[in-house]
């Protein structure tokens, strides 16, 4: 038989610890890069190494960064 | 609320019959019914089920936040609409409002899964009853008139006749068969575009989607509507030519699976330039809705209002394996808008399960409740239905007249649908007419024309989303923060129909939560004020027009009026004959097997 420790937490203990910052927190999107306060983003979205290389030449153009 | 006089037979007339399970959803459905071989008609019928799930119990305590991934476990082929219907109920609560290039994504995932899911049943499943080894060896004289028929639509779809269609549909051999296998793979691609997985969707959060939306996602997506389209377009031609076909050979047909119009629709896809997810704006952003919310009672509509719909909810036991909870403790007294909220709508409720004996005769038979509309105008507790959720749909979005869209517009009296031309089809119009009756056959049609529905749909939801995808938004999510206490409601169509989900929060935990689906609706069993169930309805009282005698019975017609509700996927049947003898039966979709087929 294989012997196991005691549970650390019960089987329906929420998966959400308080505490811990969570993704949806107010001012995350704040604080994530190439996401800008209108909505539009970055090629910093994407990438860290040398974003705004990547951004269009046409600052009219839609900044479309891949997923 | 019957609407047929009980058939008073004459004593030993009567055989009992019954086909347990039927379903593999929500719990094993059983229809037990009593039939007058003589009168060739059903007498009684009940509907029972013997599966607890349990949700509003084991709910309790958790985070709110998980529970759009649980409530998604409800269901193994529409786990995306309860995921979505929980993300509305989330949203309300939290006061969050998901941006539109988010919600357009959660619109295109829905609507593939409308595509997906009614095409798996219609024609892997519910033509099962249609197709010629069905009809072979249930009503031989039916498919001899079928070999002389000339199909109306051969134009379209390229049979010759109504016999060719039939062939088509059979299981594992037939051209129609196979072929929908095929797009409904290609539909569950496009869900798992939009929605990261299917069935149970792992971009879908309250306050938006973890869908990074890029061009490339989007054309993606038409692609494979478009391949959608082609098979959409003769898909219509063909059903409409073997339901006037049903009509033509059986007169009388349309007494199969009828009932009173009793119809309700929750609505479907939110318009963003509407929906604010706030409970105090619902009737306004409802009313925005791409599918119509309301309620038909006699083939009038009598409210499209969400907050109205919302309040006469109620939910009765009477055959149910259920304590009371009167004395139970009310969560919400009052809605947002200051309503009073009745102790037995789903915001009160407390699930407390007796598991006990079955009994059919004037006992509790179900671990189903009986969900009901209550009728503010006369009093009475309706037992909506949901027309197996196309026709409901259909039906509220043609009277309400208020969606106008470039592919779909609502007229007052019927729903007229553009279908593009795709590559291996012309352009197409097509037009939903109100039609006559609620019936095993209305609803089946409704199905097919909810599917071309969602398509033409979804090719204005990808023009919206590319809209903003071109002009540079690119923002799919908004933060949020989780109330101490807080209520939420979602309503949504899953794809049979009405889907709602009430959240109660305290201290940032669940309080109460009711997901009510539409299978509790439809299946649900006679109620405290004796009202009998939707599918218990439709049976009792229908005739039989199966050419097999009590020995050989396959209770064709009964089957096609149960399925026609869309109770999930029909499984394995086994029927009992009264008398000691039985026969076990496999039905589909080991029907080819059975038949040698």
């Amino acid at each position: 038989m294989v012997k196991t420790g005691k549970p650390d937490v019960a089987p329906d203990a929420p998966s959400h610890v308080p505490g811990i910052r969570t993704g949806h927190e107010p001012g995350a999107y704040e604080r994530m890069p190439g996401h800008l306060p209108d909505g539009r983003s970055t090629a910093a979205r994407s990438t860290g190494i040398n974003a705004r290389a990547r951004d269009p030449i046409d600052p009219s153009m839609p900044n479309l960064s891949p997923p | 609320m019957a609407t047929r006089e009980r058939i008073e037979p004459e004593a030993g007339r009567l055989v009992d019959m019954s086909w347990d399970p039927i379903t593999r959803i929500v719990g094993n459905l059983g229809i037990y019914t009593k039939i007058d071989f003589r009168q060739r008609q059903v007498a009684t019928c009940k509907s029972t089920s013997s599966l607890f799930r349990g949700y509003s119990v084991f709910m309790k305590g958790k985070d709110p936040r998980d529970s759009h991934f649980i409530t998604s476990r409800i269901c193994g082929i529409c786990g995306d609409n309860h995921a979505v219907c929980s993300m509305y109920a989330q949203n309300m609560a939290y006061g969050v409002k998901t941006p539109p290039l988010g919600e357009w994504i959660v619109n295109l995932g829905e609507a593939a899964e409308y595509i997906f899911d009614h095409t798996i049943f219609q024609d892997n499943l519910v033509f099962v009853d249609f197709c010629e080894q069905m009809v072979q060896s249930t009503n031989p004289s039916v498919m001899e008139k079928a070999e002389r028929a000339e199909a109306p639509g051969a134009a379209t779809h390229g049979y010759r006749t109504i016999a060719d269609i039939m062939r088509s549909y059979n299981p594992f051999t037939g051209e129609t068969y196979r072929e929908a296998l095929v797009i409904s793979r290609i539909s569950r691609e496009m869900i798992c575009l939009m929605e990261g997985r299917h069935v149970h969707p792992s971009t879908i959060y309250p306050g938006g989607v973890g869908t990074v939306a890029t061009p490339q996602l989007f054309t993606d997506y038409l692609m494979r509507l478009l391949r959608c389209l082609d098979f959409i377009k003769k898909a219509v031609a063909m059903n409409e030519d073997v339901f006037d076909f049903f009509y033509e050979a059986l007169p009388g047909y349309e007494e199969v699976g009828r009932r009173r119009i009793l119809l309700g629709c929750w609505g479907a896809w939110n318009n963003p330039d509407y929906v604010d997810y706030d409970y105090r704006h619902m009737q306004q952003w409802g009313d925005e809705m791409f599918v119509t919310p309301g309620i038909i009672v006699d083939g009038e509509l009598i409210t499209t209002n969400l907050v109205e719909i919302n309040l006469g909810i109620r939910i009765l036991l009477g055959s149910s394996y259920y304590d009371d909870w009167t004395n139970e403790e009310m969560f919400v007294e009052r809605d947002p808008l200051g309503n009073p909220v009745d102790r037995r709508h789903p915001w009160n409720q407390t699930t407390l399960p007796r598991p006990q004996r079955r009994d059919l005769e004037g006992g509790n038979y179900s671990w189903v409740m009986s969900p009901r509309w209550y009728d503010r105008r006369t009093g009475d507790h309706l037992a909506l239905d949901t027309g197996g959720g196309a026709l409901a749909r259909l039906w509220a979005t043609a009277l309400a007249d208020k969606v106008h869209t470039p592919y779909v517009n609502a007229t007052g009296s019927s729903v007229r649908i553009s279908l593009p031309a795709t590559p291996n089809s012309a352009a197409t119009e097509l037009e939903w007419r109100i039609p006559q009756w609620s019936n095993a056959i209305e609803r089946d049609r409704a199905r097919v024309y909810f599917i071309a529905y969602s398509a033409a749909m979804a090719l204005h939801f990808v023009e919206k989303g590319l809209e903003e995808v071109r002009s540079g938004v690119t923002k799919v999510f908004e933060d949020f923060e989780v109330p101490d206490e807080a209520i939420g409601c979602g309503f949504h169509e899953a794809v049979r129909g009405v889907l709602s989900h009430h959240l109660v929060i305290r201290d940032k935990k669940i309080a109460n939560y009711h997901p009510y689906p539409p299978t509790p609706w439809n299946g649900s069993p006679t109620d405290s004020f004796g009202t009998p169930g939707p599918y218990e309805d439709a049976v009792a009282g229908q005739p039989i027009f199966e050419e097999n005698g009590p020995d050989d019975f396959r209770g064709i017609d009964i089957m096609r009026a149960v399925r026609s509700f869309d109770p999930c996927l029909p499984c394995g049947v086994h029927m009992y004959l009264g008398g000691g003898k039985t026969l076990k039966q496999l039905h589909s979709p080991m029907l080819g097997a059975h038949s040698g087929g």
